[in-house]
């Protein structure tokens, strides 16, 4: 019997505990940052709507009607064009959104550019504040992300910590924006992180909880959905709620092959990239003329569809409508901003529009609220893939428990349908074109994304086509390998030969023949730039030493060991299990 | 230097001044001092008793500069035609900040000098000592007060009103209302029975579909009468002519101190807003209001105000000294609108949105309501 050495244990575990006090005390400074830099975004989002004549304040306070005509329509248009210039710095073309930080995570390659990130910031604020129709949360997720990442790139941690601080940063924007903590950190876990290590949680617990403080203190506003005292729905009426759910799921995916489809479109545009933004603006503000309500994030028409006759029917749907086409052609042609806060109001309006038809039929109206906060909720949790997320939003701002109950059964449909017919959520369709599959979880995405590169080995024998059999059955005895490949004088690849092949030719007594003439072992080949998920695909199929990895002009890079792709495989899963299981 | 040129001002106006005042006001005349008496536009009835008590009494034995009176009932237009013919018969204006905001940026105020407010008496800088907002381009706050609503106690037997949304159930508590004939404090409690928070009132008063969820709420009242002056309501609830009106607090405090009256206040929806001391332009005696304004902002005039009327001091050290009612001994804290038990659910009167909106606003508001067309 061993007695396990328990001075040494103690030593580990103290050394351990601070360390892991260190990554809480780092997520706490994160959540700071975070907080603050998204009470700023909001301030100026508010302090430029006001401005520029979008917020419906700033429109009554403005006593010229002319003016104000020509501003709605030009406040969004130069928007726009400040926001494609802005885009043109960024490499990819376009604004970062939760959906990189997701991938950052996900793929455990945390590092968010630092420059990318100001520059999607700064174009989110431009284009909320010019009064697009998009949402505030996702570049305020996304400010957290990369503040987070950044934090955790100047003190050279680990691409563990990398991403936990990523979370951070995200809970803490969630946690401030909306003063709901506990949807931030379910939020940080169910979107970002995806999994519930204790490692993770507690930091970016830490990061929720500073977010909070922050946003009481300096966001002195009410709640969202401040929703009065309430009658209690009927026991059929949570049926109708279900109903809400699998048609609000419908709409959510409207709503997402909306804008993928704007996004698809304005690529076919005979117009440049960067102009495009302003064309939105332009057909944005048109339409505002007669709808102002579609402009900006839509707080004012969202507290509407909360009371019974504050709308039409016919007028919520065509208000729903039309918002679901502006944030559409918004986003599709390239605004920054996010997808949650429109999201909001056209589930509202849907929840109101089948409160209001339930009415119509007979229903009371005393839980016309119900309605509207289920419609709500059946069409944001699949947009973001967060049911849990949504139902503690709805929790934590209204405090009531009635509401979450009836939230409940309509994102009880509402989000295994809609991740069935479109998606786990628009992040993840967006990840899946880019060619980031996530729907099989974080273990294949880190594999997909682990590139063969480092595991390329230049010991494989090489052999030009016309080395006599002899020669080669020799030079591999000599090498102790029992695959040879063959490169031609120009490094192009030209087959793999076993040394069982080699050995059938000289049986035959053709050991002066050029090994040109051996046939060929059929064997898969990989590019250099394929990952070890597809290497472990190709190892199924195959017994041998290793792959040749190849470029498109077959010219022949080196081969990768089966048993480096083995270990690799085996320490990613590793790094997986201990960041996502380990407990501190 | 300045005093020089005040009296060279003084000695040139005072004629002007003595002709001015003759036609209509009330107020006392002024013994011979040669200044000519400082005169204040202000409210009437209870709120100007008290004034005439703490301030004016005290500030005329102080500097020997008489105060006299005359009635206002609030509104830009009056002051508009004096300042435009020159002739403004008033020096010092109490009234409401956003009045004196849109007033301040039409050019009918004089700019205010910094430094004006005197230190609060532990020494603590008046910036400091004062409530947020309370220092304007042209005006400097001396109080807060509400606009509420009071009902007859005896009116709805075993039930109260508790929140603000119960004046539109005529079911629950029935009976004629009374409502000022303006559209302020209106909106906000109609859109407020709507269980529209208070921080989304103005954002959500400024959109046709708010406005018009609010004129609906105001239209479905029955039996609905309007008031203009403030000591309407009072007597319209005292006769039983009506079971719930809006007033000001000080009027309903008022009538409950000093006559008994059956009523209570429902503070819940309370409007709080800003009473603010203001100079016309070409005021005759610009001098002596300055004086007025830092003598009657002093923390102690401020607390002293208080034992006659409930309205909340602008001043922290103020608040501290507010102590009984003058004539009944009431503990006055209570009775304050900005008393952490009654300001629970206040609304702070956007000033700035009615500043810039109130005519058009107001255009709506009688058009929707009063089957009115037309201008001011």
């Amino acid at each position: 019997m061993t007695l396990p050495n328990t001075g040494n244990v103690a030593g580990r575990g103290a050394r351990g505990v601070l360390r892991f006090l260190g990554l809480v005390a780092l997520g706490g400074l994160t959540g700071g940052l975070a907080a603050l830099a998204a009470v700023g975004f909001v301030g100026a989002v508010v302090w430029l709507n006001d401005l520029l004549l979008v917020s419906p304040r700033g429109r009554m306070m403005f006593a010229h009607p002319e003016w104000l005509a020509m501003a709605t329509v030009l406040v969004p248009t130069l928007g726009g064009l400040i926001v494609g210039q802005l885009h043109r710095a960024i490499p990819e073309g376009r604004p970062h959104t939760p959906a990189d930080a997701i991938a950052a995570v996900q793929t455990r390659r945390g590092r968010l550019p630092p420059r990318a990130g100001a520059l999607s910031a700064l174009s989110g604020l431009v284009s909320l504040g010019a009064g697009a129709s998009v949402g505030q949360y996702g570049p305020l997720v996304h400010m957290g992300a990369s503040l987070g990442s950044a934090g955790a790139r100047l003190l050279r941690l680990g691409r563990s910590e990398d991403n936990i601080t990523i979370a951070c940063g995200v809970a803490a924007a969630i946690a401030t924006a909306f003063n709901a903590p506990l949807a931030g950190i379910v939020f940080a876990h169910e979107v970002v992180l995806r999994h519930y290590a204790l490692r993770a949680f507690a930091p970016v617990a830490a990061a929720a909880l500073v977010g909070h403080v922050i946003a009481a203190e300096a966001l002195d506003r009410g709640a969202l959905f401040h929703v009065e005292q309430l009658a209690i729905p009927r026991p059929w009426e949570f049926g109708v709620f279900l109903v809400i759910g699998g048609l609000g799921a419908l709409v959510a995916g409207g709503y997402m092959q909306a804008i993928l489809g704007v996004g698809r479109l304005a690529r076919r545009l005979p117009l440049a990239a960067p102009l495009r933004p302003a064309l939105a603006g332009a057909g944005l503000g048109v339409t505002a003329l007669w709808v102002p309500d579609i402009l900006g994030m839509g707080q004012e028409t969202l507290r509407f569809a909360t009371i019974a006759g504050a709308f039409g029917s016919v007028e919520l749907a065509v208000v729903m409508g039309l918002k679901l086409a502006a944030t559409a052609l918004c986003l599709g042609m390239g605004f920054g901003g996010g997808v949650f806060s429109p999201a909001l109001v056209i589930g509202t309006l849907f929840g109101a529009l089948c409160g209001t038809l339930v009415g119509l039929t007979g229903g009371a109206q005393d839980t016309f609220v119900f309605y509207a906060i289920c419609g709500m909720v059946a069409v944001t949790a699949p947009v973001i893939g967060a049911p849990l997320t949504s139902l503690l939003i709805v929790f934590e701002l209204t405090g009531s428990y009635a509401l979450t109950t009836a939230a409940l059964a309509s994102v009880t449909l509402a989000s295994p349908i809609a991740a069935q017919l479109f998606g786990r959520s628009l992040f993840d369709i967006q990840l899946l074109a880019r060619g980031l599959d996530l729907s099989s979880g974080r273990g294949r995405a880190v594999l997909e994304d682990a590139r063969l590169g480092d595991l390329l080995s230049q010991e494989g024998v090489t052999l030009r086509p016309e080395t006599t059999v002899a020669a080669a059955i020799h030079a591999l005895s000599q090498a102790g390998h029992g695959e040879a490949y063959r490169v031609d004088a120009d490094g192009r690849y030209r087959g793999s030969l076993t040394l069982a092949d080699l050995e059938v030719m000289r049986e035959q007594d053709r050991g002066d023949a050029p090994i040109a003439d051996c046939p060929a072992t059929p064997r898969p080949v990989l590019g250099p730039e394929a990952s070890v998920w597809v290497a472990m695909r190709q190892l199924q199929d195959m017994t041998g030493e290793a792959i040749a990895v190849v470029d498109e002009d077959d010219t022949f890079h080196g081969v990768v060991y089966e048993s480096s792709i083995a270990r690799a495989f085996l320490r990613y899963g590793d790094e997986l299990r201990k960041e996502e299981h380990g407990a501190g | 230097m300045r005093a020089r040129r005040l009296w060279a001002v003084m000695a040139l106006l005072s004629g002007l001044a003595a002709g001015g005042m003759a036609s209509g006001q009330t107020g006392q005349t002024s013994p011979a001092t040669g200044t000519g008496p400082l005169t204040v536009l202000s409210w009437g009835g209870a709120y100007e008793r008290a004034q005439r008590r703490a301030l004016f009494a005290p500030f005329t034995e102080a500097t020997g500069i008489p105060v006299a009176v005359a009635r206002y009932d609030g509104g830009l237009a009056a002051l508009r035609r004096a300042v435009a013919e020159r002739d403004v018969p008033w020096d010092l204006i109490d009234m409401t900040r956003s009045e004196a905001m849109a007033a301040c940026e039409a050019g009918l105020l004089e700019p205010l000098p910094a430094g004006l407010a005197a230190p609060a008496p532990d020494g603590t800088p008046a910036e400091r000592d004062f409530v947020d907002g309370a220092f304007g381009d042209c005006s400097l706050t001396h109080s807060v007060f509400a606009t509420v609503v009071a009902y007859r106690t005896d009116a709805f037997p075993g039930r109260r009103p508790t929140e603000i949304a119960d004046l539109f159930d005529q079911r629950r508590f029935p009976g004629p209302r009374a409502l000022q004939r303006t559209p302020s404090v209106n909106l906000e409690w109609a859109l407020l029975s709507y269980g529209v928070p208070r921080e989304a009132l103005y954002r959500l008063l400024s959109t046709r579909r708010g406005l018009s969820l609010a004129f609906a709420r105001l239209a479905g009242l029955e039996d609905l009468r309007w008031w203009e002056t403030g000591s309407t309501p009072v007597e319209l609830l005292l006769d039983g002519e009506v079971t719930m009106a809006s007033g000001y607090n000080g009027r309903f405090f008022d009538a409950m101190a000093h006559r008994d009256a059956p009523i209570a206040i429902l503070w819940d929806g309370q409007v709080q807003e800003h009473e603010v001391w203001a100079i016309p332009r070409h005021a005759q005696h610009a001098e002596a209001a300055r004086r007025f304004i830092r003598f009657a902002t002093a923390s102690e005039r401020q607390a002293a105000l208080t034992r006659h009327i409930p309205y909340g001091p602008s001043r922290h050290s103020a608040m501290q000294g507010v102590t009984t009612h003058a004539d009944s001994g009431i503990d006055m804290r209570l009775h304050l609108p900005t008393h952490p038990l009654n300001a629970g659910g206040a609304v702070i009167k956007d000033d700035a949105w009615y500043a810039r909106t109130r005519e058009r606003i107001g255009e709506l508001f009688r058009a929707a309501l009063l089957g009115e067309t037309g201008n001011d």
